[in-house]
């Protein structure tokens, strides 16, 4: 038998974790971990609007079954309610009785709609089946919905008598959300 | 490693640096669509740049499509007000500022190379610099050679392969591997021409 060389020095066997590779690993997983924990809570489709806080668009839209334009400057000093909505479109159908009810509650607020992407004598058959207790208002080419940086709909914005957003809501409403969010517009607004 | 860690810390450090300076930047107002800063366009040239500033637009109803490449209303319409806009002699940053005060810098498609958004755009080139780091390392380090400590720990250890100086234990196997050596090498006695006098 052939003597074994160095078989009398103790096998130094190489440890199964790599403390490098594991540096390394925590080092990349860590920060991504770190990322996903603050993201995953979030909606992705709720962007806050840049808009809040600041002064609303304005805009001079004509309502739905004739009549002149209506501005944003000639309902300064009233708080807005703007509601993007379509008759295509079925949570705008779910808040119309609920909108429809706060319009006649809260005198003092203007509610508008703002018809979205929709036809004109179509949104003037609905509003005939479903009556409106406030004007909505045809956005033919958009600009107002871009203006206000809608991304579909129902949106509604509040905007204080100063002209001021203070609020976007994104989905249907009900009669309690619009309630608690009119309270922020008056409470702040003037 | 130490400087891989460095170079982590720093970057974490330039992030949320950046991060505070982009919060600043957000608090303040967007700047109003003032005076066109550019020339009037017309013709050939305005649809080319229609499309060149609505790709540069994210089509806010689509799921990461363009302004220029959706075909939904609401980008049609956008597209139409960024033809009207350079029509008017806007510069493209007007334009997409324009955009950007109504919804954020969600509607850039290209995040702007400031603040949280550096991250963004160097990731990719850190990836490939450290990327590069890591292969040109495993390709410089000295390949490891199996020593006589290396060749005493297999035949010391689990192992049960016999090296070029050892032999199995047991004396079948032995004398198999002498006749294989002998007849592979042709080693007189299968024994190699350097091994040390008396070896068997």
């Amino acid at each position: 038998m052939m003597p074994a060389p160095a078989s009398s020095a103790s096998p130094a066997r190489s440890p199964r974790v790599n403390a490098k590779v594991v540096v390394v690993g925590l080092v990349v997983v860590l920060p991504l971990l770190a990322v996903l924990l603050l993201i995953l809570g979030r909606d992705p489709h709720s962007i806050r609007s840049p808009l809040i806080g600041r002064p609303a668009p304005p805009f001079s839209l004509a309502p739905v079954g004739g009549g002149g334009p209506i501005s944003l400057d000639s309902l300064r000093g009233r708080p807005v309610v703007m509601n993007f909505w379509a008759t295509w479109c079925v949570p705008c159908f779910e808040e119309h009785a609920a909108l429809a009810a706060a319009a006649r509650t809260f005198r003092e607020v203007q509610f508008l709609g703002i018809v979205y992407e929709d036809d004109e004598s179509r949104t003037q058959a609905f509003l005939a089946q479903r009556p409106s207790s406030y004007p909505s208002l045809m956005d033919a080419e958009g600009r107002t919905a871009i203006a206000y940086g809608v991304f579909g709909v129902p949106e509604t914005y509040f905007i204080d008598g100063e002209g001021r957003i203070v609020d976007k809501y994104v989905g249907p409403l009900d009669r309690g959300t619009i309630a608690a969010l009119l309270g922020k517009v008056k409470g702040g607004g003037r | 490693m130490i400087r891989s860690c460095a170079a982590c810390v720093v970057l974490l450090a330039i992030a949320s640096a950046a991060a505070a300076q982009d919060r600043a930047t957000r608090s303040t107002p967007a700047a109003r669509l003032d005076a066109p800063r550019g020339a009037p366009l017309s013709g050939a040239v305005l649809d080319a740049r229609t499309e060149e500033v609505g790709g540069l637009l994210r089509c806010p109803v689509c799921q990461g499509l363009s302004v220029a490449d959706s075909p939904s209303t609401m980008a049609r319409n956008m597209k139409a007000e960024v033809r009207e806009k350079l029509a008017a002699g806007y510069d493209q940053e007007q334009i997409l500022a324009h955009f950007e005060r109504s919804y954020g810098e969600f509607v850039r498609l290209e995040p702007r190379m400031r603040g949280v958004n550096l991250v963004v755009w160097l990731d990719p080139l850190a990836a490939l610099v450290g990327g590069g780091a890591v292969v040109t390392w495993l390709l410089r380090r000295p390949r490891s050679q199996p020593g006589p400590a290396r060749a005493g720990e297999l035949a010391a250890g689990s192992s049960m392969l016999p090296t070029r100086g050892t032999l199995p234990e047991e004396a079948r196997l032995a004398a198999a591997v002498r006749r294989v050596r002998e007849l592979a090498y042709g080693w007189p006695g299968g024994v190699p021409p350097d091994a040390p006098a008396g070896s068997p």
